[in-house]
């Protein structure tokens, strides 16, 4: 058996699944300090199902903490920045586009070194020994010991990065340094700024793993436990407490995940539908069509791939126009028992329709008796075409696409879809994110540039898979199962023929 | 307009990007580095070709080489003032001004860099009035400028100089220097006189970018609410006119390098599945709109995909399977219609066997 943990903004919800079953299923408010809300969930589904502690052999948990510590400009600590790349970037210097409040969060020093490669494996320059001296000394000495290091086409070669790393190491035997190459992809600035906020979280992520698994210990639970991260697929807890900054968007993540599981559909739309808005995703081969646009976590530039998810201003707090013709996107969101006309309030809200329409029975019904029949009509189709219009565009080209429904809103569509094949509203659509963490497997992916010309294609595909591997076995997957999900292959304009990025992503089963 | 501060970089990059027709780069490090280079030495100022001194001597500045390499191989901020300083020293002359190659994408910053770092002025005009993809496409060359004298150098400082009969020869010459020096270089190229820069620029481009980035700012949201506010700027210009020609997600988008370009096409259905799907034909710009066996609208007039929630433009590398976008079609400037111009940039210039039909006469 599997525990599922998810803690959002608003609510810490936790799943017990025996093999693709259920057994137990909670949603708890999130509380301040994170880990009570934990605690109380997980005592919560352990009380429902009554199963022997010995029985869990795993727990997954996805956390939005390290997301919410960049946004809020919290428990960040003072690093050392290290870009090898000179004499390119004169002037450029790291962090040079971030929000000052940011900057001023992290107080970084930073030291910019001559080195680093072209993307045909020319050096820019050779390292400079001396500079480096320097730069380690003066680290040193100023008592910093977390350290990001990222140098000029690093995914294709990390020589540069893991030489300084080894000579701060010797200086500095507690150091904890982020290598920015471990994120893989191509952009220098991103990817520095990948390893600049993972460096900066390292102390944090200490005290949130170390959290989390004094929980699980005092409940008796001695089993593995394992983080969500972005694209759905795990990190063991050491993992976590050296790439924190993975678990950016394991939230949107881990709920189109959990639909899929719930339903067993490959391919399908999911709507989540929430107290204010209804967030649109695609998932195909059973994990998150992602989006292709630079994405910005606080203000920051990074690299990380995020679902693609479309966001619309209809959720169960809805406001509706008096004449039914417009709803959203303003909510009343978690005011909504206070405010909504059934729970006694003032503002007409989607919930109140659908109470008037006799589709459900919430709150005290009497205070919609005198709505008319005609508004609540046109409201309801009101909704309908909102969702129908923009499934439409989600959808990739005009097949048909079956459609999953999923939380807490999803009572609100009393009618069919039109924009649906096959609509679908499994049980426990309401914790399908803990259920996503529950299900989710190891990954691991890896990028370079390469010249097919000068490198076979099959021959550089296999280079990045085995790199990509390499990465998924560490994070903790079993190598004789894991298997390449996606092969992406982009020619670079105005270089030689043959000049591609190649990206891979393998997937595999966790490691017994 | 009479200069360029750090308050419009913003508006003039994302302007930038409309007017590239997907090609051209993301300029978001070009614009990191013109901030630099204006936080250090103050505000450009933005001279018009009329105001020009007929005796001027001018030389446009920008970079050439794959967009994808200065991701990792970082611009420098002085590079482009020391790019000028060599050519000074190279022809045996003070430059009093520096112009933009195309306005369309990162090379429309780079000359803001070079003018804070020399303390002389921007042309406010470029040589393309969008993205096009070789060299003897500008108008500059086009009117009959020389490409060289050139000079170019890269990021470590190493410098080559150039002296061919035409710009074709000079844009081999130049994309060989490219690929040896890591893939990026930044170049002077096509000097001349105030005289001669008044018959071939494409003017007010620079000014009009920023303009063209702060209403598609303001009016952020769907595309079908941008389609005024852009009318009323482009009537007003040199441009002309601004037509919605499609709305729906891209089916299908295929492109492979060829000869060093990304060339290919993208499929757009509408987004309830009916009706013939457009089809944009790829050379690192988009350059032909095809619905069915109707023509909607081919290069040198300007076709750009916008994102359909946003508003905001995307070039052909970002464009993926799956995007939601709007099809905007704009008229080119008159400079890009005569026969001389035709000559280089008509739709067989490109490989598409038809002939130029102005966007208005479709």
């Amino acid at each position: 058996m599997r525990i599922g943990i998810d803690v959002g903004g608003t609510h810490t919800d936790a799943v017990i699944l025996e093999g693709d079953t259920v057994i137990a299923a909670t949603k708890a408010l999130t509380s301040a300090d994170v880990i009570s809300g934990v605690t109380a969930a997980l005592d919560e589904v352990l009380k429902q199902s009554a199963v022997a502690l010995t029985s869990i052999k795993t727990i997954m948990i996805g956390t939005t903490q390290f997301t919410n510590a960049i946004v809020e400009r919290r428990e960040l600590s003072k690093i050392a920045i290290i870009r090898i790349g000179l004499p390119s970037g004169r002037g450029m210097p790291p962090m040079v586009d971030w929000p000052q409040d940011m900057v001023d969060a992290i107080g970084a020093e930073i030291y910019m070194l001559h080195g680093g490669y072209l993307y045909n494996g020319w050096p820019i320059t050779d390292i400079r020994e001396d500079e480096v001296k320097a730069a380690v000394s003066d680290i040193q000495q100023k008592g910093i010991k977390n350290i990001a290091i990222a140098s000029a086409f690093s995914p294709m070669n990390s020589a540069p990065e893991t030489q300084v790393a080894e000579k701060i190491r010797a200086a500095i035997p507690d150091a904890r340094i982020t290598l920015s190459h471990s994120f893989g992809r191509l952009g220098l600035m991103e990817r520095e700024n990948a390893a600049i906020m993972n460096t900066t979280l390292l102390p944090f992520a200490d005290n949130v793993v170390s959290a989390f698994l004094g929980a699980l210990t005092k409940r008796g639970l001695t089993c593995p436990a394992y983080i969500s991260q972005n694209d759905g697929t795990l990190m063991n807890a050491d993992f976590v407490r050296a790439y924190p900054a993975l678990t950016f968007a394991s939230g949107p993540t881990n709920s189109l995940r959990g639909a899929h599981k719930l339903t067993g559909l490959e391919t399908a739309i999911v709507v989540d539908i929430g107290g204010t808005t209804s967030d649109i995703g695609v998932i195909q081969n059973g994990f998150p069509r992602e989006s292709n646009v630079i994405v910005n976590i606080g203000g920051i530039r990074t690299n990380f791939r995020m679902p693609d998810i479309l966001a619309i201003g209809l959720g169960g707090g809805s406001l509706v126009s008096g004449d039914g013709t417009s709803i959203g996107p303003q909510s009343v969101g978690h005011k909504l028992v206070t405010e909504g006309l059934v729970f006694g309030g003032q503002t007409l809200t989607t919930t109140d329709i659908l109470v008037a329409s006799g589709h459900a029975d919430i709150g005290d019904k009497s205070r919609v008796a005198q709505l008319k029949s005609d508004v609540v009509t046109q409201a309801t189709a009101t909704m309908h075409a909102m969702l129908n219009d923009n499934i439409e565009m989600m959808k990739p080209g005009g097949k048909d696409m079956p459609v999953i429904l999923v939380g807490g809103g999803a009572v609100l569509v009393t009618e069919g879809l039109k924009a649906a094949s096959t609509l679908h509203r499994p049980e426990n659509a309401g914790v399908a994110n803990a259920i996503g963490a529950a299900i989710a497997q190891i990954g691991g992916e890896s990028e370079r540039m390469l010249s097919y010309r000068q490198t076979p294609r099959d021959e550089a595909i296999a280079s990045v898979t085995r790199a990509a591997t390499q990465r998924a076995v560490n994070a903790g997957a079993d190598i004789k199962t894991i298997r390449a999900v996606d092969i992406e292959e982009t020619p670079v304009p105005y270089m030689d023929e043959g000049a591609t990025r190649v990206r891979v992503k393998v997937i595999g089963e966790l490691a017994q | 307009m009479k200069q360029i501060d750090l308050t419009h970089l913003d508006d003039l990059a994302l302007g930038s990007v409309f007017l590239a027709t997907g090609g051209g780069g993301d300029p978001h490090v070009p614009q990191l580095i013109a901030e630099q280079a204006i936080k250090t030495h103050g505000a450009v100022s933005l001279i018009t070709p009329d105001a020009l001194d007929d005796e001027a001597f001018v030389v446009p500045i920008g970079n050439v080489g794959a967009p994808t390499v200065s991701l990792e191989l970082l611009p420098s901020v002085d590079e482009a003032a020391r790019t000028i300083d060599a050519f000074e020293a190279h022809v045996g002359r003070k430059v009093d001004a520096v112009a933009s190659f195309e306005i369309g994408g990162g090379n429309s910053l780079i000359p803001l860099v070079a003018a804070a770092g020399k303390g002389i002025p921007v042309i406010d005009g470029d040589g393309m009035g969008r993205a096009l993809p070789e060299a003897q496409m500008m108008s500059y060359a086009i009117a009959g400028v020389k490409p060289t004298p050139a000079l170019a150098l890269d990021y470590a400082g190493n410098q080559a100089t150039f002296h061919t009969d035409t710009t074709e020869v000079y844009e081999r010459h130049i994309r060989s220097f490219a690929m040896a020096a890591g893939g990026m270089i930044t170049t002077a190229e096509h000097a001349m006189t105030g005289a001669e820069l008044k018959r071939s620029v494409i003017p007010g481009t620079l000014s009009f970018s920023v303009k063209l980035g702060r209403t598609l700012r303001e009016n952020r949201g769907q595309a079908g609410t941008l389609l005024n506010p852009l009318q009323a700027i482009f009537n007003s210009s040199i441009y002309g006119q601004c037509k919605l020609v499609f709305q729906g997600k891209v089916v299908d988008k295929a492109t492979r390098i060829v000869g060093g370009y990304d060339v290919g096409e993208a499929i757009i259905q509408h987004f309830n599945g009916a009706g013939d799907p457009l089809k944009i034909s790829i050379k690192n710009e988009y350059l032909l709109a095809t619905l069915g066996s109707k023509i909607i609208a081919s290069v040198p007039d300007l076709i750009v995909i916008v994102d359909y929630e946003t508003g905001a433009p995307i070039n052909a590398e970002r464009l993926r399977f799956g995007h939601r976008v709007a099809v905007f079609a704009v008229g080119c400037p008159d400079f890009y219609r005569t026969p001389e111009a035709l000559k280089v940039v008509a739709p067989r210039c490109f490989g598409f066997d038809i002939d130029y039909v102005p966007l208005e006469e479709l």
